[in-house]
Order: C-alpha cells, then sequence, then structure tokens
C-alpha cells in the first residue's frame, strides 16, 4: 500500500457544533501517479454529495472517463458498468430531451482489483430525461470505498438514484442533486449494512431551485457490531422554487451495543410556498415483530435476518441483474450468520 | 316570495387553468331550497367554491350578485359577512384553535356584537346535543382528528351557530352513516325557515326527505343542462344521469 | 396583569398603528443611567480584578474569573451559527452597577428603576401570583424577596453574591460553573470571567413550592453587558417552577447578554423552568442553560425566543439519573434583524431515562429561525427513548428557517425519533376561515396563534396571554 492521502469529504452544507464530529469526514485514499481523465467543460461544476476534495481526487485519478451520452428521445436501456471496482473511475451521463437510461455498477468482494474503489457518476438530464444510477458494493474488509453522484436536472426531467452500500472496510457515499427545472424530480434510496469495524459516512444534498420540483430520500440501514455509520442528508429550498416539496426519512436497525449510530437530517429553507418535512427513527428492532415471527418457528438469527431483508429487498429488487441480486442476498445472508 | 338572493349569470370558471364551469345560470330566491345533481367532475363543488370566492377557482366569465351586489371579485371574508355559507367537503383541520373559541370569534364578526361567554356556551353545546356529537368536540382544536363523520357534523354546527341567509353544503351527507344522515338532516330542517335559503349538493337522497325541496338542477360538463322539481331526484335515484345527458346533448 | 410587559394591553392599543413587523416598543422605555461604577469598555486582566475588588469575591473567585479570562482569550468565536462580528468585545461595557444597595422592599428601591420594574409588572405580578420575586437592573439584583410561608419552609432564594458568603457559600462554590465550565465555549468563558448579579435558589428535599418563583433581568445601560448567574438547587423530592424574564430598551451600539443558568435536579425531584425572552433587537443573546438530572428526576423547559437581534439558545440536559425524564417546549418567531438560532441538548446516561423535545418556530420580514439540537444516547443509557418534533413555519419568502438536529445513537436498546416539517400557512386553511367571515389578516393570526398553542399551553395563564400579545404585536396588529 502507498501514500495515505487524508481526503475531506462528506461535507455539511452549513455547519453545526466542531465536537459532534459531523461537518465532514476523513477519508484515507491512496496517493498514486497522477493520470488526470480529460472531462467535457458542461461537467465542470456539478456539485457531489462528497464534494470538491474527492471530485478532484477521482478525476485526476482516473486516467479515462466512461462518457455515455442519450441522444434526444433515445432509450439506451441498461448499461453495465465493465470497469466497476477500479481504484479510481468517472462516468459521466449526458442525456438529452426525452431520452432514457439505467446506468448500475457493481462492486463485489471479488471484483476490487486492489483496496480501494472509488467511483464518481455526474449526471445531466435535459428537459424530460429518465435517468437511473444504480452503485452497489459487496467490497472486502480490506477495501476502501468511495462512491459518489451529482446531477443537474432540467424541466420536467427525473433522476433516480440508488446506492447499495454493504461492504468494506469503510464507505464513504454521497449524492447531490440540483434540481434546476420546472418540475424535475429527484429520488434516492440508500440502503446499508454494518458489521464489524466498518465506517459508513454518507453525504446527501438536494438543492431546489426550480418550482414545483420533487425530492423523496430515503435510507435504512442496520448495524451490527462496531460498525459505526454517519448519515447526512439535506433538503434546500432556495428563494424562488416556489411549490416544491421534498421528503426524507431514515430508518436504522441497531443489533449491538457496541454499534454506534450518527443522523443530523437537515432542511434548509428561505422560500415559504415550499412543504418540507423529514423523520428519522433509530433504535432497535420491533420486538413485537421477533416475537411474531419466532411463533412461527423462525430462530432469532432467522428472524433478524427477515426483517432486515424485508427492507433491503425493495431497494435490492431495482438492481437490474438477477446474478448480482442474488450476490447480495447470499452475502447478507452469510454476514448476518456470523455473530 | 320571490325576493332574489343570489343571482349567478353566465358564469365561467376555470380550476389550474382548466375551464370546469361552462356558462352557469341561477337564481336562489329568498326561502328556497335548491339541489344540484350530477356526475363527479360536473363542476358541482367549484360552482359552490365560486359562490364562496376560494381564489384557487379564478372565473372568467359572468357574474354574481347576492342581494342585488355584485360579489364576482369579492373575499370570501366580505361574502360570508353578507350571509353567504359553505359546508365543505373536507373542511380544514386548524390546530391549537378550539372549534368553540373559532365560533365565537366568528359569530363576534358576523354580528358585530361582542358575545357573552356564558350563553355562547351554553348554546353551542345545545345546537351540538342535537347533532348528537359529544360537547366534548367544543373544546377540541377545529376539525383536528375528527372522523370524517365528525367533520360533517361540526360544518353544519357552525352553520347553525352563524345562521347564514343562504348556506350551501357540498356532499355534506357522503361519508355519513345511517344514523347520523338522519341527524343532519334534522339539523338542516331546523335551520330552514322562510328567511333563508340552501343549495345542497348530495348523491345520497336520504338527506332530502325531511326537506322542501323547490328546484333540482342537474349539473353536467359545467353546464346545467336540466331544472325541475322534487320530482327530478325520484327521476334520477330511478333512472340515473344517462338518460339527462344524452337529451342534453 | 403580572410578568415581563405589564402594561402590554393598554399599549398595544396606542402603539399599532406605528407597528412594522417587529416591535419591541413597549419595552422601550428606558432612564439615564445612574451608575455609582462603571468598567471601562473592554476587557483586561485589570478590569476583572477590579470587578472582582468591587464585588468584594472571596479569593478563590478572584481567582476564577482570571483563569476564566485565559480561556475566553484562547477560546475562538464558534465557527457556526448566526455571525457575531457585530459584537465587538471591547466596546461592551462588562459590569455596570446601578447605584443602589439590594432592597427587600419595593419603597426603598430608588424611583427611576422602581418605575421600570413597575412598568414591567413586577410588583403587581409579585402580589397575586409569585413566591418570590428577583429583580437585577444592568448588573446587579436590586430587589429580592420571598414570601414568608416560602421562607418558613427552608427555601432560599437570593441574590449570587449573598450566597457567596451566606451559609450556603461551600455549596455554591462546589457547584458554580460545575455543569457549564469556563471551558465549555467561549461566552461561558466571558461569563466566568465578569458574571455578576443573577439568583441562588435552593429548595430543600420534599419541598414543594407551589406557586411560581420569578427573577426578572432587565438591560438599562446602553453598550453594555449582562452576565447574571442563575444555579437552582431542587433537593430530592421537592419541586419548584422557576420564571425568567429578560427585556432591554433599544439603543443603537450592541449590547451583549452571556448569562448562565445551572440546574439541579435531585432524586425524585421535579423543576419546571420557563422563560419568555424579549431582549431589544439589538442584543447578542448567547445564554448557556444547562441542568442535571438524578435518579427519577423530572426537568421540564418553557421557553419562548421573541427578541435580541442575534441569539445563541440551546438548554442542555443531562439525564444521569436511572428513569430520569426531560421535557422542551420551545417557541421562536424571528422577524426583521432577526438571526435566532435556538434548540435543546440532551444527553442520556441513565438507563431507562425519556426525552422529549418539540419546538415550533416562525419566520416573518426577514428573520431567520434556526432549529438547533443534539440528542446523545449513551453506551449505558440502556432502554433510553427520545422524540424530537419540530415544526417551522414560513410567512414569507424573505425569511429563512433551517432545520439542523443531530441524533448520537450509541446504544442498541435505545428508541430514537425525529420528525420535522417545515411549510407555509396553507392557502386552503386561509379560505376556510375567511368563508367563516374572518380577514385574510386575522385569519393569518388566528392560524399563528393556534401554531403556537401548544407553547401556550405549557405556560401559566399570565405568561401564555404575554405570549399571545408578543404573538400579535409580531403579526402587524391584527385585530383577532
Amino acid at each position: 500500500m502507498g501514500e495515505q492521502n487524508i481526503l475531506k469529504v462528506n461535507p455539511l452544507p452549513t455547519l453545526t457544533w466542531n465536537h459532534l464530529m459531523l461537518n465532514f469526514a476523513n477519508m484515507p485514499l491512496e496517493e498514486k501517479a497522477q493520470v488526470k481523465a480529460d472531462i467535457p467543460a458542461e461537467f465542470n461544476g456539478i456539485e457531489t454529495g462528497m464534494g470538491g476534495e474527492f471530485v478532484s481526487y477521482v478525476e485526476s485519478h482516473a486516467g479515462s472517463v466512461q462518457l455515455i451520452r442519450a441522444g434526444k428521445g433515445e432509450d439506451l436501456g441498461v448499461i453495465r458498468d465493465d470497469n466497476a471496482g477500479a481504484s479510481a473511475e468517472v462516468i459521466l451521463i449526458d442525456a438529452a430531451e426525452d431520452s432514457r437510461v439505467t446506468f448500475y455498477s457493481h462492486v463485489s468482494g471479488t471484483k476490487a482489483n486492489g483496496t480501494q474503489a472509488t467511483r464518481l457518476v455526474k449526471v445531466i438530464a435535459a428537459a424530460r430525461a429518465q435517468v437511473t444510477v444504480i452503485q452497489s458494493q459487496t467490497a472486502g474488509n480490506d477495501t476502501m470505498i468511495g462512491d459518489d453522484f451529482g446531477a443537474i436536472i432540467g424541466d420536467e426531467a427525473g433522476v433516480h438514484l440508488i446506492q447499495v452500500q454493504l461492504g468494506g472496510k469503510a464507505a464513504f457515499a454521497g449524492g447531490c442533486a440540483a434540481l434546476k427545472g420546472y418540475k424535475a424530480g429527484f429520488t434516492e434510496e440508500t440502503i446499508y449494512f454494518g458489521d464489524e469495524s466498518r465506517r459508513l459516512d454518507f453525504s446527501y444534498v438536494t438543492r431546489h431551485t426550480g418550482k414545483k420540483t420533487t425530492t423523496s430520500m430515503l435510507a435504512s440501514g442496520a448495524l451490527f457490531g462496531n460498525s459505526d455509520k454517519v448519515y447526512r442528508g439535506s433538503m434546500a429550498f432556495i428563494h424562488g422554487c416556489s411549490r416544491s416539496k421534498g421528503r426524507e426519512a431514515e430508518n436504522v436497525l441497531l443489533f449491538s451495543p457496541t454499534a454506534r449510530n450518527r443522523s443530523i437530517p437537515l432542511i434548509l429553507c428561505d422560500e415559504e410556498d415550499v412543504d418540507g418535512q423529514h423523520a428519522a427513527s433509530i433504535g432497535k428492532i420491533n420486538k413485537e415483530l421477533m416475537y411474531y415471527l419466532q411463533s412461527r418457528g423462525l430462530t432469532e438469527s432467522q428472524a433478524r435476518q427477515l426483517a432486515v431483508e424485508s427492507r433491503f429487498n425493495p431497494v435490492i429488487d431495482e438492481i437490474p441483474d438477477e446474478a448480482v441480486r442474488q450476490e447480495i442476498h447470499a452475502y447478507l445472508e452469510r454476514r448476518m450468520n456470523l455473530d | 316570495m320571490s325576493e332574489e338572493l343570489l343571482r349567478v349569470e353566465n358564469l365561467h370558471a376555470d380550476v389550474e387553468e382548466k375551464e370546469i364551469l361552462k356558462g352557469i345560470n341561477l337564481v336562489v330566491n329568498k326561502g328556497e331550497t335548491h339541489v344540484l345533481m350530477g356526475p363527479n367532475g360536473a363542476g358541482k363543488s367549484t360552482l359552490d367554491n365560486c359562490i364562496m370566492g376560494n381564489p384557487e377557482y379564478k372565473v372568467t366569465e359572468g357574474k354574481i350578485l347576492f342581494k342585488g351586489e355584485d360579489i364576482t371579485k369579492q373575499k370570501a371574508d366580505a361574502r360570508a359577512r353578507k350571509g353567504i355559507f359553505l359546508s365543505f367537503q373536507a373542511p380544514q383541520e386548524v390546530p391549537g384553535v378550539t372549534m368553540e373559541d373559532f365560533l365565537r370569534v366568528c359569530k363576534k364578526n358576523l354580528t358585530g356584537e361582542n358575545i357573552r361567554y356564558f350563553a355562547f356556551h351554553k348554546e353551542l353545546a345545545a345546537t351540538m346535543k342535537a347533532l348528537d356529537m359529544d360537547d366534548s368536540y367544543a373544546s377540541r382544536y377545529l376539525n383536528v382528528g375528527f372522523s370524517g363523520g365528525e367533520k360533517k357534523k361540526a360544518e353544519i354546527v357552525q352553520m347553525l351557530t352563524l345562521n347564514p341567509a343562504f348556506a350551501m353544503l357540498d356532499e355534506t351527507d357522503s361519508g355519513l352513516d345511517v344514523d347520523a344522515v338522519r341527524v343532519v338532516s334534522e339539523g338542516i330542517r331546523r335551520f330552514k325557515t322562510d328567511e333563508n335559503s340552501l343549495l345542497i349538493i348530495t348523491h345520497n337522497t336520504k338527506i332530502l326527505e325531511d326537506l322542501k325541496v323547490d328546484f333540482v338542477h342537474v349539473l353536467y360538463d359545467g353546464k346545467i343542462i336540466r331544472t325541475g322539481g322534487p320530482e327530478l331526484v325520484d327521476y334520477i335515484n330511478e333512472n340515473g344521469f344517462a338518460e339527462l345527458i344524452r337529451e342534453g346533448e | 396583569m403580572p410578568s415581563l410587559s405589564g402594561k402590554v394591553n393598554e399599549t398595544v392599543e396606542d402603539q399599532r398603528p406605528e407597528i412594522q413587523g417587529v416591535n419591541s416598543s413597549i419595552y422601550d422605555f428606558r432612564y439615564e443611567t445612574h451608575a455609582s461604577f462603571e468598567t471601562d469598555a473592554g476587557l483586561t486582566p485589570e478590569i476583572v480584578e477590579q470587578i472582582s475588588k468591587e464585588k468584594n469575591d472571596p479569593d478563590w473567585m478572584r481567582e476564577f474569573r482570571l483563569k476564566s479570562l485565559e480561556i475566553y482569550q484562547k477560546t475562538p468565536v464558534p465557527n457556526w451559527g448566526p455571525p457575531l462580528d457585530g459584537l465587538n468585545m471591547d466596546q461592551i461595557i462588562t459590569y455596570v452597577r446601578p447605584d443602589t444597595p439590594m432592597r427587600g422592599k419595593w419603597s426603598e428601591v430608588p424611583d427611576d428603576i422602581k418605575n421600570t420594574f413597575e412598568r414591567l409588572g413586577i410588583p403587581d405580578a409579585e402580589q397575586k401570583s409569585l413566591a418570590g420575586v428577583g429583580a437585577q437592573y444592568d448588573s446587579e439584583v436590586v430587589y429580592h424577596n420571598v414570601k414568608d410561608e416560602v421562607a418558613r419552609q427552608g427555601v432560599i432564594y437570593t441574590d449570587m453574591e449573598s450566597a457567596l458568603r451566606g451559609p450556603y457559600a461551600d455549596l455554591v462554590k462546589e457547584k458554580f460553573m460545575h455543569l457549564v465550565p469556563p471551558t465549555d465555549h467561549k461566552f461561558a468563558a466571558l461569563h466566568g470571567a465578569v458574571w455578576s448579579g443573577g439568583s441562588f435558589v435552593y429548595v430543600p428535599a420534599g419541598v414543594h413550592v407551589d406557586i411560581p418563583l420569578q427573577s426578572y433581568f432587565r438591560l438599562n445601560a446602553a453598550g453594555a453587558g449582562q452576565f447574571e448567574h442563575t444555579l437552582i438547587i431542587v433537593e430530592p423530592g421537592a419541586y419548584l417552577h422557576f420564571i425568567e424574564g429578560c427585556s432591554a430598551p433599544k439603543y443603537n451600539v450592541a449590547n451583549l447578554h452571556a448569562g448562565c443558568v445551572e440546574l439541579y435536579v435531585g432524586k425524585g425531584a421535579r423543576l419546571r423552568y420557563s422563560t419568555i425572552e424579549n431582549w431589544s433587537k439589538n442584543m447578542y443573546n448567547l445564554n448557556t442553560k444547562r441542568a442535571l438530572v438524578e435518579d427519577d428526576g423530572i426537568m421540564e423547559w418553557v421557553s419562548g425566543s421573541f427578541g435580541s437581534h442575534i441569539s445563541y439558545l440551546y438548554p442542555m440536559t443531562i439525564l444521569k439519573g436511572n428513569n430520569s425524564h426531560m421535557d422542551f417546549t420551545g417557541i421562536t418567531f424571528a422577524g426583521k434583524t432577526q438571526a435566532l438560532d435556538t434548540g435543546a441538548k440532551v444527553v442520556h446516561n441513565g438507563k431507562n431515562t425519556s426525552s422529549h423535545i418539540s419546538t415550533k418556530s416562525i419566520s416573518k420580514d426577514g428573520g431567520i429561525c434556526v432549529y438547533r439540537s443534539e440528542v446523545i444516547i449513551g453506551k449505558d443509557a440502556i432502554g433510553a427513548k427520545s422524540s424530537v418534533n419540530c415544526d417551522s413555519l414560513m410567512l414569507d419568502s424573505k425569511s429563512r428557517s433551517d432545520t439542523i438536529p443531530a441524533m448520537d445513537v450509541r446504544n442498541a436498546d435505545s428508541d430514537v425519533g425525529h420528525e420535522a416539517k417545515i411549510g407555509r400557512i396553507s392557502d386552503e386553511a386561509i379560505f376556510y376561515l375567511m368563508s367563516r367571515g374572518l380577514s385574510e389578516e386575522d385569519a393569518r393570526a388566528m392560524i399563528v396563534s393556534g401554531f403556537a398553542e401548544p407553547v401556550a399551553k405549557e405556560l401559566p395563564l399570565e405568561y401564555a396571554v404575554e405570549m399571545n400579545n408578543l404573538i400579535k404585536l409580531e403579526m402587524d396588529g391584527s385585530t383577532f
């Protein structure tokens, strides 16, 4: 392993008490020879969830970019990331008016070919385009994961981000959506699994500037072992984004007395005519549910697994690859039977 | 007994830039009871809301006169003070303001008189009792956590308390069980005198059984396609709207 | 009508035509300052020594002050929260001693000071509905009295200076800035260096004080700071309701309030601490409040923030004892030129502890409300439960409202819930009320006061009326 580079990532869009250690995270990445990727000008300056330091790291180490262009009205179907698991990769998606594209990228324990896998996806969705991006990983315990995302969303366009963060030594992930167009929409679903001493650190930001824009952000996770998770979810309603609506919710199940969960869901608002709500629920598994499942003959461990999977499955089911879905189920089953 | 109360002339109205009312003409005289029927989406609630002055409903043509005065451009509170009342299909919840405090403020506002606390409390309790409504609702926040049926009854309590000259009931009977319909119907009858008028939107003619109905209007696609007497209610009960619509076209 | 504004009801009518959005002019009368002693502006060890000497501090306190000053000078201003650029410490006069010793009878208080408190309705309220009153004018307490029957139960209610030398001197030394050490943050350090005035309350075990005690803080001198210290000890099984009110006239220079409140709630004891704060709009209100709760104890906060230019206010509760409980109910109303950063903190350490935070905020006319909180569930807080509920109301698009709640959960056998909502008054709700004859302004005012009702409900009647008056003032003189 080479030199380490400590990056400041996942910045909170506004600061709060420093002692909480939530204003940003420190992420160690390998200091390698830089191989700069050529980024088309229109993709410069797109804000991401993990922030500028991470973006310039990945862009200056990726070497090349995967550029996906969907022409006007074109439906590219599902595109699989064949380069997943690289130390640094940049994917740029330019979706023209009325186009559709789904991009998915999965890093598995066997596919990560080094001690780190970082992915940066930037999206420009023009009017009425529909873009789905899925980043999943079941990386091994020696891998540092960084999954970043940023999108600019135009009139009546919709962008859907799914992040499935289940493995790695540590996983840092984020997403940012700039809802610029009239009726632009953004949905984000994240599931995460922490066990052993995994560190999970997330930051999602939506910036509503267009009128009648909508967002929905849902995160669901389960923490075992000594895992430590931070979730930042921020909705910013910016003056002029009248009739916009945002919903954010996080549900965390804690299974271990030594796991730690930190959550900070923000609403920043300087527009009157909006409707924003967030909710968080953090705690132990519902005892009645456990009892009910056990009364049907499930062991405690099976019941726990069922409770976790029932929350994860709707998200896992959106991965357009049966083999990957199977692998994820097998991974979760194996990990949850460890303790 | 033909003193004119409400006159709607060639009323056109848009909701979210879509034309819903396409030329309504309607006259309601003092003491009359009118019933408005028609299939879903015909524009019945739109007409009520236009008469009440809901700013979400834009009148694009025509006018509304009340007691001879053009009120088309007036705000809802001005219309309420002139004696117009709407029993809402889905009344708003207002947290933190009890029903009793609310009605006392409204009553004071409408009558311009000081309302004596104790007398008002007694009167309200009696009104609620007549509607088979527990008087604890008076000290609950307005409509907050009321069931569908309780909300509808609360609207009738408001009508009886504020005693308007012209009341519109927008599907006040929907969501009520058989007993509640009877109680509400009784409340409406108690309200009705020769001095005031009613415009009732309903699908369920049970609520009309004890009332003397003067006119029935059938609304379809933003227009009144048929006006008749109470016999039209029976006709619709038996045959539905299809035949009337065909004739209208 | 007791309490903060006193003659609000008379003056609201008179002043209505002049009201432009936020208005605190009913508090905005002032008398010339006739201080017997004033420190130079700015802060040096010499000034701190001077304060200490003037106040005849015990030695340990003088040393404490100097140590705090060192900490103050080393500690940076917060890098989060509303801007504090307008606060020039070199220009804040830290100690203004009124030209009178403390009195136990209003008739002995000098006329101009007495008139101030009479206009605020304090002596009147004392007679009618309070168990005791303390009144502070600028840096010192000018009046303290407690009803005989309460005193006979062993309840001590006195100014901090007397407490430092009285029979409870050792207890005061032990507890003073123990919960809020000067190292906590820059303004806690400042407080430690220059504090003066404030109250000491001691409620013996098992004593139930049936009617509230009140302290009223009035900052009259321009460009001054107020740094009062409140120390309350409620012994096991006892009960107290303490009410704090604050106001100041408006000057064109910045004033600073950096008070400190330390509350000790014993086993099975219950303390309710209510505040209605209406500092003038040139005030920097950087106040620190903290409570420590033992087994089965209950801490209740009711907090209304209406005044000040900038506020940083997050009453904190440490649920140390098993089965201890905390309730926080707060409302913040920010209008023109105001940035009110308020919220609460709670740390669960004991088993089966519970907390509930419920806040409302209203932003209007360019005002900024920030709800900021932290809920920490410690490793040993098995069975802890916490729920947070915050509602923000935006009254126009010039204003701003942010919600910044942090949760840190460190054990699996706990439940933490959080819900927040932000939005405006719905057009449908306004139309509904207008259809019953209310004007649009009255409809809005009614919805806003309904929004604040859950807080008003927690206050004694007179204070609830007072709060509603403040809301009405802020709502541009509506007639409802």
